[in-house]
């Protein structure tokens, strides 16, 4: 009897108000009457916000400030006279952006598209529009607009490169991206060269280095070598073996305990009194030492995290099979606990980054700081702060959230929490 | 070759392939590297000291300071002593700490339970909010927030609101408490307050366990909130029959010839700048915590607690809540940690707080004895928020039976970090892989 009701029952649509946008909006915004208000509620809150917000940034904002600080956000005063009196070092930052362009296009060779391909040309595309701002041309002369325009070939040969040469394997690429590393700095701090009429290759003390160029070396070496010293820590502080797990406990709890800030600062006035008066300063090396050896600190405790999270069973398994001490740690329990915690890696990555910008503190020109003494120095700026932060804001933003987006697409890849 | 075997052996073994022996040697090699370089490292700078003449010692302490302290809520005079003016600058960064953890879980809560909501809109307001402001450094948000109350207009011509709020580019003005005459009263009072609290909480544990063990209503919550505010209005109310009211209340106004305010609370402009950049950095942060607490609640957890007949705010309440705060209150007591270390940067926007003023005393005191205690102040800030959170993670670890063992004093010294629980598995302040 019911089945025969069933059956002859026609099999109705689903309620118009049930599907598609319709249903989709009662779902999501009309749930119930206190949803329904919230929405109301956020809904006009969000459009006044919008329409502020447009309109300030579209009228009201006076964005000139930004264009008139330009090229020093992203080198400082590098190629100021007081560093390079010829002004004719712009060339150097340049010539390193072409090095990680190609890097960039050869790690796109060896992913052979996704993300590196993304990355790749996103940078070079920048870069090649950056080419063609509308300053005249006493102020971005053709020279510097060539050299931006060769990023865009630049990530084409690289991405030949590891095509169609015996070049394309993955120890390649990270040979090259050390050696561009190497050779930005190099060519950044300059040489002195006997037939160097011109001053084209003279040395440029890294007080003057700045800007975005600044925050990125800080934070391309931070990244690079706080990563094995913070597993290093790590593997120490689990170790068994009193001595050095103290050490490694006293080292990770002081440097975490101690704003960042107070460190650069000793690092400038107290350090130095260690070493002779002749030994050379150098505000670089000082902040890029603190800052890698604070990240390490952290990067030991998330390390730390994972390894304790992984099951004790992987550990004696190996070592059942007969494999030694050291190849347990880094064959078997190293990659899973690293693969677990590669969030808060890359969270403390992105830390890093962003704490490159309280180099201020021992006077170095980093891309907030030029912005701030650009707002601080020239009263016919005081009012225009707003924009010009906001602008540094969105510049910081474009690279962390970048990262945090690779780093999801990585997680994503690997698989992580499916097994 | 046997003999010698035999000769250098322990336990049969010859010592240079004893697991035990290597270790061993290999630790105190590298630990008499590390003395050796550490002794290296500061008997260098003790050289230099005394070389070069720098000043160094702790008798600079009981001199006078004889310089301004911008913002100081305790009493300070330019004629007290560098030590006094320490301890100024230590409750400078305290307050701001202190207001900021209270304010930036306030606001990180509401923005994470927003990112839950089933109100699309409202989630995604709160995924910007949380994706922009985790992601621009500090400092930016601090100078972009410190400019715009510098854009207010002066003192003078500043927003006044109802007579009782004024806000201008000295900073927000409004009605509230001040310190009465005599300082030490004042303290006293707040003594009683302390007093008050730890009564309440006690009343409050009490209650609880009669209600949860007898099934009869003792309203534990209302208890406790009484006793506490009873005790600090009935000391309040002794002290200023004796001759001296500790607080006193009073709006703010104008005064004097240029305008400016007083009477009320002011927080002034630095503060206000650190409180609201701090605030809304370390928000993003604790939204994403607490989201990820909730998250990590099991579905039925919550389904079972409905078919039990609990409605929607009490299954939050008495279900998914309590199973969350396992999971929220290790990194939340990290960002508390963090928050107090970035207000470091208070110095960036015009506050005096440790590390700004001890920077500007190095000018006239050994730095290297100013940094040995601001290094020393910080290490005890950042211990207590370790011992705090280590106390809490263990009542609420599902371990309890350790967790109860012993009293207080046992439990504050299992806490403490630098020591592990067990032997391999390591404990921290952090304490990931508790339960």
């Amino acid at each position: 009897m019911t089945t025969a009701n069933a059956s002859s029952a026609p099999v109705l649509p689903p309620p118009r108000s049930e599907t598609g946008a319709l249903g989709w909006a009662r779902a999501n915004l009309f749930s119930t009457p206190f949803n329904a208000a919230l929405t109301a509620l956020s809904a006009v809150a969000l459009l006044a916000a919008l329409f502020f917000g447009l309109r300030w940034v579209l009228f009201s904002a006076d964005w000139s400030v930004v264009a008139t600080v330009g090229g020093r956000f992203v080198i400082g005063s590098y190629n100021s006279d007081q560093a390079c009196p010829g002004n004719n070092c712009f060339w150097r930052p340049q010539v390193s952006l072409l090095m990680a362009t190609l890097v960039l296009g050869a790690a796109w060779g060896i992913a052979g598209g996704g993300m590196a391909r993304g990355a790749a040309l996103i940078v070079a595309g920048a870069a090649f529009a950056f080419a063609f701002l509308p300053y005249g041309m006493e102020r971005m002369g053709m020279d510097v607009r060539l050299l931006l325009a060769a990023n865009l070939p630049m990530v084409f040969i690289g991405w030949a490169l590891v095509r169609y040469t015996p070049l394309g394997s993955a120890r390649t690429l990270a040979i090259m991206a050390v050696a561009a590393f190497g050779l930005t700095l190099f060519l950044l701090l300059g040489y002195e060269i006997a037939g160097d009429e011109g001053g084209w290759f003279r040395p440029v003390d890294v007080r003057h280095w700045g800007g975005l160029t600044l925050n990125l070396i800080l934070a391309g070496a931070g990244i690079t070598l706080s990563l094995p010293i913070g597993i290093a820590l790590a593997l120490g502080r689990r170790s068994h073996l009193p001595v050095l797990k103290t050490v490694c406990v006293g080292f990770i709890e002081i440097l975490r305990g101690v704003p960042l800030i107070t460190l650069l600062f000793m690092s400038q006035h107290i350090v130095p009194l260690a070493f002779p008066e002749t030994f050379p300063r150098n505000s670089l090396l000082n902040a890029g030492v603190v800052i890698t050896l604070f990240s390490s600190a952290y990067m030991a405790e998330n390390v730390r995290g994972g390894l304790q999270a992984l099951h004790p069973g992987q550990a004696e398994a190996a070592r059942a099979l007969g494999l030694p001490g050291w190849q347990t740690t880094l064959l078997i329990s190293l990659p899973q606990a690293i693969r677990n915690v590669i969030p808060a890696i890359v969270g403390q990555f992105i830390g890093l980054f962003k704490d490159t910008s309280l180099v201020y503190i021992i006077g170095m020109l980093d891309m907030v700081e030029v912005g701030r003494v650009t707002i601080t120095g020239r009263p016919e700026y005081q009012g225009t702060a707003q924009e010009m932060f906001i602008f540094i804001a969105l510049v910081f933003w474009v690279f962390t959230y970048g990262m945090s987006y690779i780093s999801r697409r990585v997680e994503r890849n690997l698989g992580v929490g499916e097994r | 070759m046997a003999t010698v075997n035999r000769l250098f052996a322990y336990e049969g073994i010859p010592i240079w392939r004893h697991a035990r022996i290597i270790e061993w040697t290999l630790q105190v090699v590298s630990g008499v590297v590390i003395v050796a370089l550490l002794l290296w490292f500061f008997s260098n700078i003790g050289n230099a000291v005394e070389d070069r003449d720098i000043p160094f010692g702790f008798t600079f302490l009981d001199r006078e300071y004889q310089t301004p302290i911008g913002e100081h809520f305790i009493p300070y005079d330019s004629s007290d002593t560098f030590g006094y003016a320490m301890f100024v600058a230590i409750t400078n960064t305290l307050l701001v700490a202190v207001l900021g953890v209270i304010l930036a879980t306030a606001l990180g809560i509401a923005v994470g339970v927003a990112r839950l909501s089933n109100n699309w809109i409202v989630s995604k307001i709160a995924l910007v909010y949380i994706e922009f402001f985790r992601n621009v450094p500090l400092l930016v948000q601090l100078l972009f927030w410190l400019f715009i109350i510098l854009a207010l207009p002066p003192v003078r011509e500043g927003f006044v609101i109802a007579d009782l709020l004024y806000i201008n580019n000295a900073g927000v003005s409004f009605p509230g408490p001040n310190a009465g005459g005599d300082f030490g009263i004042t303290l006293l009072w707040v003594g009683f307050i302390v007093l008050g609290v730890v009564l309440g909480v006690l009343a409050h544990a009490r209650l609880s366990r009669r209600e949860l063990e007898t099934g009869r209503a003792s309203y534990p919550v209302v208890a406790g909130f009484a006793i506490a505010v009873g005790v600090a209005a009935v000391s309040w109310g002794v002290l200023a029959l004796m001759g001296d009211a500790p607080i006193t209340f009073s709006a703010p106004e104008p005064r004097g010839r240029f305008g400016r305010i007083g009477g009320g609370v002011t927080i002034r402009a630095g503060l206000l700048v650190l409180l609201i950049g701090l605030v809304i950095y370390t928000a993003s942060f604790i939204a994403e915590i607490v989201r990820a607490g909730i998250q990590s609640v099991g579905r039925g957890q919550v389904e079972a607690a409905r078919a039990t007949g609990l409605s929607p705010m009490q299954a939050l309440r008495h279900v998914t809540f309590p199973q969350a705060l396992r999971v929220i209150i290790p990194p939340l007591i990290s960002q508390y940690l963090n928050l107090t270390k970035n207000s470091s940067l208070g110095g960036a926007v015009g506050y005096t707080d440790l590390t700004n003023v001890g920077i500007t005393m190095t000018q006239t005191a050994p730095a290297v004895s100013i940094f040995l205690l601001i290094m020393l102040a910080y290490l005890a800030m950042s211990l207590t928020w370790s011992l705090i959170g280590n106390i809490y993670n263990r009542r609420i670890s599902f371990e309890r039976d350790e967790a109860q063992s012993g009293g207080v004093l046992a439990m504050a010294a299992r806490a403490l970090p630098f020591r592990s629980r067990r032997r391999g598995g390591g404990d921290d302040g952090d304490g990931r892989g508790e339960s």
